[in-house]
């Protein structure tokens, strides 16, 4: 019964090929040194066993998994056999291995207690790494040369100081002197009043009045679409109701040059869609701009009421 | 009998006897156990060897050659009569019927 057999089974070689060799080595001393942690009555059963059943599993990552199981079997195993209660219980079947096996006691500690003890361990280095290792290391990091002084406070709310004001020099208008012979007898008031009146010229007569053109912007005509007609169902039964604005670009027929456009939300979307609708439909019913009684195409916004009246 | 008790029901148990009640003759290594319930093996084997000690369970060694079968023999679970009827029992209390 305690013979070891360590015979590689016809899969191995497969999975050693796929494997670093240190992996498969790892695994099996993992399972060797679970085995040999278990109650002595069971080591060489279990290391014999876990072998075989190694030997069917097939993957890198499956074998390691089931090497480092068998290092957790074996600490649940000499926990739980180790109870007194399971002595009376196997000392009735004659089973001598399990007999033997559950006599000891092979857990200093419970499994909490363990737990207990790595987790303040773990707590324990990672201070140890925070005071010496990792400190040290920040204080290393932190320049020596570090000076010191006031910072003047910036007064808060105060707005950026405006730029210097630009610089206009004032240009340099050369003025040719003008030398207008003066030459006249005192005493001649005549020839005073034509060399003066000489070199004014004569300004032209103020120009005409600009031409301001009379003009009249378009809307929707008389054949314009009812708004009634487009009220959306939904808007209606909702109780939905607004004015959206839209902007029409017409011909001088009062034809639509461009779709129609929102210029101005009512609010609602279903209603905003039912007056591009219905400013689409009135296409060739607008009256057109006019310029002096004439007709010019032109764009121009126009509102679309949606309301209801209660009854 | 003196070696029938009380074995703690908990889910990966459960799991270990619903593999041994899918054919109660059969006799099962642990790899075939892992196979069936899925257990990692870290709760597979204390479960067996749990299992047996409670007189569920009887194990032996295959009896083949490693020369010849080119591989190391195996440790064979089987149900013994009084662990088929607790498992049964156990089963008929959850609901799930024992498989066939």
């Amino acid at each position: 019964m305690n013979r070891r057999h360590t015979l590689p089974s016809p899969s191995e070689p497969a999975c050693t090929d796929e494997l670093p060799g240190w992996s498969e080595g790892l695994t099996r001393w993992l399972i060797q040194h679970a085995a040999r942690s278990a109650p002595p009555a069971l080591s060489e059963r279990l290391e014999e066993e876990w072998l075989a059943d190694l030997a069917e599993r097939h993957g890198a990552m499956a074998r390691l998994r089931f090497g480092v199981g068998c290092c957790w079997a074996t600490r649940v195993i000499a926990h739980e056999y180790s109870a007194p209660k399971v002595l009376a219980t196997i000392s009735a079947t004659g089973n001598k291995v399990m007999n033997a096996y559950a006599q000891q006691d092979y857990s200093l500690f419970s499994r909490r207690t363990l737990a207990f003890v790595l987790i303040v361990g773990v707590h324990g280095v990672l201070i140890l790494v925070l005071a010496n290792g990792l400190a040290h290391g920040f204080v290393k990091v932190i320049p020596t040369g570090m000076e010191f002084g006031w910072v003047p406070e910036v007064p808060k709310n105060q707005p950026p100081p405006l730029p210097p004001p630009p610089k206009f020099s004032p240009p340099q208008i050369h003025i040719p002197p003008t030398e207008v012979p003066l030459t006249f007898a005192p005493e001649d008031p005549g020839v005073i009043q034509a060399v003066i009146a000489a070199p004014v010229e004569q300004l032209p007569p103020p120009s005409a009045p600009a031409h301001t053109v009379n003009r009249v912007l378009g809307g929707p005509g008389k054949a314009f679409p009812n708004s009634d007609d487009f009220y959306p169902p939904d808007a209606i039964r909702n109780g939905v109701t607004g004015v959206a604005t839209v902007r029409a670009c017409v011909d001088d027929r009062g034809r639509l040059t461009a779709a129609p456009t929102l210029a101005q939300t009512s609010g609602s979307a279903s209603l905003d869609g039912s007056a591009l609708k219905l400013a689409e439909a009135g296409s060739g019913r607008y009256r057109a701009t006019t310029e002096d009684g004439r007709p010019v195409p032109s764009c121009y916004d126009f509102r679309i009421r949606f309301g209801l009246i209660r009854k | 009998m003196g070696k029938d008790r009380n074995v703690r029901m908990s889910l990966q148990t459960l799991k270990v006897l619903e593999a041994f009640l899918e054919n109660p003759t059969d006799e099962l290594s642990g790899a075939d156990v892992q196979k069936r319930s899925s257990l990692a093996s870290g709760t597979l084997y204390p479960i067996l060897l749990r299992l047996e000690s409670a007189g569920w369970f009887v194990s032996r060694w295959e009896t083949i050659d490693p020369s010849s079968a080119g591989r190391p023999r195996r440790r064979l679970y089987r149900l013994t009569p009084t662990g088929l009827t607790r498992a049964s029992e156990v089963f008929a209390s959850f609901g799930r019927g024992v498989p066939a």
